[in-house]
């Protein structure tokens, strides 16, 4: 739930998103859900002219299990809260496998 | 009964035609009233059996001879009334009908097909598109509903019997009355008369309305499949059967049409070969509906014949077509263009609800309880989904959410749970991170109140759920199995490795002792951190379940034990915090006092200012006491020297001095500012003792000894006891000598970087605080970067070389100077 978690915060900002073939997408951040599900409006391939059939897209959805990396603001991270809730979430799994 | 040696009876009383679907099958919707096996014993061209091709019709001269003359058989001749045969059949009619009725009691199933044919069936077309009848001029829409497009059961001959029986005969075969078999007979008379008469005059069926009354009866019992369509049919005819005015208002209408509406009707409505499908469009609403239900109101209905508005009522479709036609007769008022165009519409509305037909073979296969239930089953399941019972955590869905929610809080979103108090999470990271992203915090992020206030909801919900003894298999009442769940938090374990706890412990103490032993390696010092870190969690989780202040006046003994409670396990978390620290390992038992290691570590220097939020007065004293001890063991004083030839920092260490001015110092700044004079006098005996060379050659360094100074002066301002302040001078003194050597080289790089505000800083510090002595052996120490600075400003554009020359003369007032005298 941490990703989801973090990823939520990102909402309406500006993410590239690299798949796992090779494309990277880059667009507003609209919605991301429990599996990763990413939305994406006001979309731009970034080697538009590799992928032309993607010039004419706008908007994607894209699978979560299909996302290599997802490139962050990172203006938009805050990295002492998230290492908290890093730790957080790793308590909480040593604690379910205990 | 044949007088003529053909089967008089009707074809719908042929039994069942092998073309037409089944009982059981699905009526073809799109069948239509196939006119050539039709009820059609009217249609002279399927009725004509060609008997009269055989005839000798060269002879027509002798026609009078054997016919009489022109009078007609009928009047003049008793003779010629020989083929009457229904005369002779109606005598015995009511035997007849008793012997059908036993007849098909007895041998239901047994029956064959009757034997003759009275009209010769026509060779079926092959191939049908179920829009022929569209085509004909003077088609009228079927208005009957036929039963088998629900797949209603047909009902079965014993029923059927109930209708035909001499117990009500009056109710079905009244229905049927308007178009008897002598109107039938005498149709068929008048064809025989007239051959190539295409159509019937009108006057034809006014003229025989007693009839047809026996047969339809029988039809009932020989094919009972029909009964329920002929009970739909019937308030169709009611008009013209149950009163006889209104059919004599219509029938002016009529006259001069090309064509007989009424018998149409009626012959499109004893279809017994074919569950027709124009029935379909006159029932559009039924079809969405219960079948059952449906036909059961028919079923209701039927034997109360007395309500003819019923079903113009079903008929009247909501459609949008110009005309609704309830009515046959209305549709023979119509102009061709009209006609042709209802006809269109009517094909449409066929086509739309054999769609709906076939769509609808579902419906109603669900109760309402059913969705309900699934429902419930779905909800649950998405309580389980959401929520996590087992979680540490007072707040589950804060430690699900962590970063999301104290994210948004510090970033100015709406406050997701009004009144609790997460507040003091935010002012963590919020002053942890200062101001770095200050510019975004205020961002307004509209769109989130509606997303929130839903997931407040389903929150509740799982609030709710969990208030109910959890368990992870729903049992179903009544059902045989059970389900359990898996989600995506908690998919269902394939492997469930329990480690033993035994285990665990023994691996552990060890781990704990080689920590003691070994002291600072890295991994261990990680390990530390992460430690502070957790207890500093809880700590703060802690913090959080705060039991509201006790009143002074009235004394809750309840809420006193929550207090005392709640300090005692604060005491504990902060002793805990406390050893993670580890600030009371013994001084040089290791080359690194564990502590300083830990300051080593940028998340080390991060967790300082929480650190002291949750710490006593004394243990922040430990800790600035620690600090200043081994202050030129610090990596940030260390790494802070400039090595000869360098003129910066590299970036790594400079991003660390950074982090250790703005985290550590800044938090010891704030502590020191309530700090009493003799502490401040402690730590400079302190650093007396150290490397101050080292020390005041780094910027850290520099800063806590500025930090010292200033402190000491303000607390002189402020008025301090003689004592004290006697104290602090000679330590002060000892300082001064210590440092005086060091004075010319605590400057950074050249006089170009322009990096020494730092330095001009701690130098005013030192200036107030010096003797007039003091003060010129300081600006001899001094006097060159001075004058360089000063000269340098000169080169250099407005703004900086006042920012330059500002720095310089933040030393120089100290000393009661002023750049401008140099210049």
């Amino acid at each position: 739930m941490l990703f989801f978690s973090f990823f939520k915060t990102l909402v309406d900002h500006e993410v590239t998103v690299e798949l796992k073939n090779d494309i990277q997408i880059k667009g507003t951040l609209k919605s991301v859900d429990q599996y990763l599900n990413i939305k994406l409006d006001d979309i731009q391939v970034v080697e538009e002219l590799k992928y032309p059939h993607l010039s004419s897209v706008k908007n994607v959805f894209i699978r979560g299990s299909v996302v290599r990396y997802v490139h962050l603001p990172g203006g938009a991270v805050d990295t002492a809260l998230l290492e908290d809730a890093t730790r957080r979430e790793a308590a909480q799994q040593a604690q379910k496998t205990k | 009964m044949s007088f003529f040696g053909f089967d008089s009876t009707l074809p719908r009383d042929r039994g069942h035609n092998t073309r037409a679907p089944g009982f059981s099958q699905a009526a073809d919707p799109f069948a239509g009233p196939r006119p050539e096996d039709d009820d059609d014993a009217l249609d002279f061209e399927d009725t004509y059996d060609g008997l009269g091709d055989q005839l000798d019709e060269t002879d027509d001269v002798f026609n009078d001879d054997t016919f009489g003359d022109d009078a007609g058989p009928v009047t003049k001749k008793p003779v010629g009334k020989d083929f009457d045969f229904f005369g002779q059949t109606a005598k015995v009619s009511d035997a007849i009908n008793e012997e059908q009725l036993r007849f098909s009691r007895q041998a239901p199933s047994s029956r064959g097909p009757p034997t003759t044919s009275t009209f010769p069936q026509p060779l079926p077309k092959p191939a049908r598109t179920g829009y022929e009848r569209y085509q004909e001029p003077d088609y009228v829409p079927d208005m009957q509903v036929d039963a088998n497009l629900w797949g209603v059961a047909p009902k079965r001959p014993a029923q059927a019997s109930d209708f035909g029986s001499p117990m009500n005969p009056g109710i079905p075969s009244g229905a049927r009355k308007m178009m008897s078999l002598e109107e039938v007979e005498a149709s068929m008379r008048a064809q025989a008369k007239k051959p190539a008469q295409p159509q019937q005059p009108i006057q034809q069926q006014q003229s025989a309305p007693q009839q047809y009354t026996q047969p339809p009866q029988q039809q009932y019992h020989d094919y009972p499949p029909q009964h329920q369509q002929q009970q739909f049919s019937q308030p169709q005819q009611l008009p013209f059967q149950s009163s006889g005015p209104p059919r004599e208002e219509a029938r002016p209408a009529h006259v001069g049409q090309p064509h007989q509406p009424v018998q149409i009707m009626q012959r499109s409505q004893p279809t017994p070969n074919q569950p027709i499908a124009p029935t379909a469009p006159s029932q559009p609403t039924q079809i969405l509906q219960n079948p059952n239900r449906y036909s059961a109101e028919q079923r209701r209905s039927a034997p109360a014949v007395q309500h003819p508005v019923q079903h113009p009522v079903h008929q009247s479709r909501p459609s949008g077509s110009r005309h609704i036609i309830t009515h046959p007769q209305q549709l023979a008022n119509l102009s061709d263009e009209e006609r042709a165009a209802f006809l269109m519409e009517d094909a449409k509305r066929a086509k739309r609800n054999h769609k709906i037909f076939l769509l609808s073979k579902d419906n109603g296969l669900m109760t309402p309880q059913d969705k309900n239930f699934i429902t419930r089953i779905q909800l649950q399941q998405l309580v389980t989904a959401t929520g996590n019972p087992n979680e540490h955590g007072s707040d589950p869905s804060l430690s699900e959410d962590f970063y999301y929610q104290v994210h948004n809080q510090i970033r100015g979103g709406p406050r997701q749970h009004p009144g609790q108090p997460l507040s003091n999470f935010a002012q963590t990271y919020l002053f942890q991170t200062g101001g770095r992203h200050g510019g975004m915090r205020r961002q307004a992020r509209g769109g989130d109140n509606h997303m929130q206030r839903m997931e407040q909801q389903v929150q509740r919900a799982v609030e709710a759920a969990k208030n109910k003894p959890k368990n992870k298999q729903l049992v179903i009442e009544g059902s045989l199995g059970k389900i359990s769940f898996s989600n995506a938090k908690t998919p269902k374990p394939l492997l469930n490795i329990k480690r033993t706890d035994s285990a665990a412990d023994a691996h552990r103490p060890s781990k704990a002792h080689q920590v003691g032993v070994s002291g600072s390696d890295r991994k261990t010092v990680l390990t530390d951190i992460e430690n502070v870190y957790s207890t500093l969690m809880q700590l703060e989780d802690h913090e959080r379940l705060m039991p509201p202040p006790l009143d002074n006046d009235d004394i809750n003994p309840e809420l006193a034990g929550f207090h005392i409670d709640w300090r005692e396990k604060e005491e504990k978390l902060n002793r805990k915090l406390w050893r993670d620290l580890k600030v009371h390992e013994p001084i040089g038992a290791t080359t690194t006092h564990p502590f300083i290691a830990f300051l080593s570590f940028s998340k080390g220097k991060k967790c300082i200012p929480r650190v002291f939020r949750h710490i006593t007065q004394e243990q922040r004293t430990t800790i600035l006491t620690i600090i200043v001890i081994h202050l030129d063991q610090l990596d940030v004083v260390r790494q802070g020297l400039l090595q000869p030839g360098e003129v910066q920092l590299n970036s790594a260490t400079r991003e660390n001095i950074e982090l250790f001015s703005l985290a550590v110092m800044h938090t010891l700044f704030g502590y020191l500012n309530e700090a009493g004079l003799d502490i401040v006098t402690g730590l400079l005996g302190l650093i007396l003792n150290i490397n101050i060379d080292v020390i005041a050659r780094t910027r850290i360094g520099v800063s806590m000894l500025t930090m010292l100074l200033s402190r000491a002066e303000l607390i002189k301002q402020a008025g301090s006891n003689e004592r004290e302040w006697d104290q602090w001078v000679g330590i002060y003194n000892a300082f001064f000598d210590a440092l005086e050597p060091t004075l010319p080289n605590i400057f950074p790089g050249t006089v170009n970087t322009g990096e020494d505000v730092y330095v001009w800083q701690f130098l005013a510090a030192i200036g107030i605080g010096a003797s007039p002595e003091q003060q010129q052996r300081l600006v001899m120490a001094v006097k060159d970067r001075v004058m360089e600075t000063v000269a340098h400003a000169k080169t250099l554009p407005t703004a900086m070389s006042g920012q330059r020359l500002a720095n310089v003369n933040l030393f120089m007032r100290s000393i009661g100077l002023d750049v401008e005298l140099l210049a």
